[in-house]
């Protein structure tokens, strides 16, 4: 067995975090998915923050991760509001047809 | 192992046809990025992880899915038209990142400028030593973090309730404030009405 | 130690109580409390001024440097303070008359100041976080505000999915430079580059560091993160749209001067690059992209995309006298930007808020103070001299001029050029068309009052340029200090 050392954390944060960010992209379908991305991108975010922490010990990382965790909470409250709403006028909620106001 | 579920169920979420499912994945790589960080020795934010996550925000998703009740057969297949390019660039900076990594290390004199070490755990556990910060150091982001989440509860209750009209509610109050005066006591004798 | 902690964080406490306090006097008020709660929120950001303007001036650190209170964040704040104070005023008639008034608009502007006023004396990168997410969450519910409408709660949605992205790469940036660089303090992380000068910064650093810019060029809206500008612009309600095209750009602009001449001034060399190709595309974006629009509200929003690039102009330049040009520019940008959404937001017909350029055909026949002001907003915005907007850019450009950045000065005032093409349709439509029909005839009183002041600025700001010079000046001194 080889030992596990920081870049191998890292280094799954990085998969997630571009996982995340295509899974933003891509997506044509459904913008819930598009919120789980963000979350998975968070969830990058705090692997690699309690990751760094745990190595350096030092303890900011983790408060950080905390902070971080709390409002993603927040934010999916608020995102998963929005959509329900845009749901409620359009009866959609597929990425393609979101395009009443084009830039 | 963590880390491997952990991907596949990542690329699950993004990838799964049906939106519940996708919800179960991520509740899938929740669960094992706790993992990671009970690897890493941080236990109480494997703990919140799982309680938050796993308990409020995934359900929450769980419950919009399901409340849209979108048509999975409407949901399309569109994502291959993306694939090639969204890969390839996915992976170039994937390279990247991970090249980066590989430089990493302790930046100079590190030790004199970390802020908060780790206690040693014999003298707190992971828990006592991250309650010890927020509430002291940080404890403007703390109170901070609570404004966030009012924010977040008026936002949402904002956006999404309605006040219908014709629809009755039971005032518990008005009939809690019945007195004798307000309601008269009839006694009813058997065989005849009012 | 924790009362002097409070005593610096006084403005925002009182933002906080009265945001809370507000909050419970809406629930509890019988009927109708937008315009109460509008007034009380208006007169708290006037109590928070007060008390800052009236508080010590030194630059002063508090809980263990995760605030710090100095003449520049006095600056931004007291712009942060004026536009939120401003732009409330201005929308009660206007969600009187759209039908779409609730007592939480006020209270979210407040929370989403007080956001702002946090993250701009952040002294580390955790207060930066918090201080940006409580201003970008009510943000996305003010933008999906009007729940009825659907443009309205599209540009929401977008808003939110663009916004959490642009959160999610900041955040990373952040995760990196904490990493490489072990500390996530301004003042460490200033020393921490500083002790490797000569040798070259930790790429992690840098890596981290262009994470972090992506993340606040979302958040002014530079290209190449402009997207989300335009549809956000038309779709939010008006009185919204105006909010977010001053207030939150002010804050995330002072932000971003802070955070580059701050912990990154070491790696000046690496970021001017950056900033120097973000301000050549926002200001060709800007110019370009308005040249088709006939909607108001997306014309003013590529507008805000150019000005954006003009001042980043300034930043880019990196001299004390770019920082103070920069200063100069937002304040007037402030005033220029009140002023013409407090004229869009006049643009009704019989009860209908109409928002097409043509709309406007023929105001100096029927409104002629109107199009006077208007006509005054435009020419400021273009930069024709003597008005405010052409010393605006004048500084920044003078600045970069010195700095030897020649290709954006000119690139600057050829993109100035074009926009003006823009901003003269708009004049010309105003007078030399016929009338459309008139507009309704009701203007406010804080209308008038916004108006008249946006005017006085834009005319008098180049008969007496001096307070607000001098006060910038001693505001970016702050950022270089010897």
């Amino acid at each position: 067995m080889f030992e596990i050392g920081l870049a191998h954390y890292l280094t799954v944060a990085a998969v997630l975090f571009t996982l995340g960010v295509f899974g933003i992209f891509l997506n044509r379908k459904n913008v819930i998915i598009i919120m789980m991305s963000v979350e998975l991108i968070l969830l990058a975010v705090n692997i690699n923050m309690v990751a760094f922490s745990s190595f350096l010990n030092d303890m900011v990382g983790q408060v950080f991760a905390m902070f971080i965790l709390t409002v993603a909470a927040a934010e999916a409250a608020i995102g998963l509001a929005i959509v329900v709403v845009y749901f409620r006028n359009r009866g959609s909620i597929a990425v393609e047809e979101i395009r009443e106001l084009r830039g | 192992m963590f880390a491997a579920v952990l991907v596949a169920s990542g690329v699950m979420v993004i990838s799964s046809r049906n939106p519940v499912h996708s919800v179960l994945f991520l509740i899938l790589a929740f669960f094992n990025a706790a993992g990671l960080f009970l690897l890493l020795g941080a236990e109480f934010l494997a703990m919140s992880l799982v309680i938050v996550y796993v308990g409020a925000v995934a359900v929450l998703f769980l419950f919009v899915v399901m409340m849209l009740d979108i048509n999975t057969a409407e949901l399309k297949d569109g994502i291959l038209q993306y694939l090639p390019t969204g890969a390839v660039i996915g992976i170039l900076l994937l390279v990247e990142l991970v090249a980066l990594f590989g430089s990493w290390g302790f930046a100079p004199d590190v030790e004199a400028i970390i802020q908060s070490q780790t206690p040693p755990i014999a003298q707190a556990t992971n828990t006592e030593a991250l309650g010890m910060l927020i509430y002291t150091k940080y404890v403007f982001l703390f109170q901070a973090s609570g404004l966030i989440l009012l924010v977040a509860m008026v936002g949402s209750i904002l956006l999404t309730l309605r006040r219908r009209e014709g629809v009755r509610h039971q005032k518990i109050a008005d009939q809690v404030a019945r007195t004798t005066e307000t309601v008269k006591l009839h006694k009813v004798q058997t065989g005849r009405g009012i | 130690m924790i009362t002097a902690d409070l005593a610096t964080v006084l403005p925002e406490l009182l933002l906080a109580l009265a945001g809370l306090g507000l909050l419970m006097f809406g629930v509890f008020h019988k009927g109708d409390a937008t315009r109460v709660v509008s007034v009380l929120a208006i007169l708290a950001f006037a109590a928070a001024l007060l008390v800052m303007a009236k508080g010590d001036t030194q630059s002063i650190t508090a809980f263990n440097g995760l605030f710090q209170v100095d003449r520049f964040t006095v600056f931004s704040k007291g712009l942060i303070l004026l536009a939120a104070a401003f732009t409330t005023a201005m929308s009660v008639d206007f969600l009187e008359k759209e039908k779409i008034g609730r007592f939480e608009y006020p209270v979210l502007i407040v929370f989403s100041t007080l956001g702002m006023l946090t993250m701009v004396s952040a002294g580390d990168f955790l207060t930066l976080y918090m201080g940006l997410e409580l201003q970008s969450l009510p943000l996305y519910v003010l933008a999906a505000y009007n729940r009825d409408n659907q443009r309205a709660t599209e540009a929401g949605l977008k808003y939110f999915v663009l916004g959490a992205l642009a959160s999610g790469l900041l955040l990373y940036g952040i995760s990196l430079v904490y990493g490489f660089a072990g500390t996530t303090q301004f003042s460490s992380l200033t020393l921490v580059l500083g002790a490797t000068e000569g040798a070259a910064p930790s790429m992690g650093v840098i890596v981290g560091m262009v994470f972090i810019l992506a993340g606040l060029a979302f958040k002014i809206s530079a290209v190449p993160f402009h997207m989300w500008t335009p549809d956000v612009y038309e779709g939010a309600p008006t009185s919204v749209t105006a909010f977010f095209a001053v207030t939150p750009k002010i804050a995330a602009f002072t932000l971003l001067i802070r955070v580059l001449e701050g912990p990154f001034g070491q790696l000046g060399h690496q970021w001017q690059q950056v900033i120097v190709v973000i301000a050549l595309l926002s200001m060709f974006v800007g110019s370009f992209g308005a040249l088709g629009q006939n909607n108001i509200k997306r014309l003013l929003a590529y507008s805000s995309i150019g000005h954006v690039g003009f001042a980043l102009v300034g930043l880019a330049a990196g001299t004390e006298m770019g920082i103070q040009g920069v200063l100069v520019y937002l304040a007037i940008y402030l005033f220029m930007n009140i002023g013409a959404f407090a004229i869009v937001m006049l643009m009704r017909r019989k009860g209908v808020a109409v928002e097409g350029v043509d709309d406007l055909a023929g105001l100096s026949k029927t409104h002629p103070a109107l199009a006077y002001v208007m006509a005054g907003v435009m020419f400021s915005m273009a930069g024709i001299p003597p008005l405010a907007g052409f010393w605006g850019k004048f500084y920044v450009f003078m600045a970069a001029v010195q700095a030897g950045l020649w290709t954006l000065s000119i690139v600057g005032l050829l993109t100035s050029v074009v926009s003006a093409f823009y901003y003269l349709r708009v004049i010309k439509v105003m007078f030399m068309d016929e009338p459309k029909g008139e507009f309704d005839r009701h203007i406010g009183k804080p209308a008038k009052l916004v108006l008249v002041l946006s005017t006085a600025v834009i005319i008098l700001f180049s008969i007496f340029p001096g307070p607000l010079l001098s006060s910038a000046k001693v505001a970016a001194q702050v950022l270089f200090p010897g």
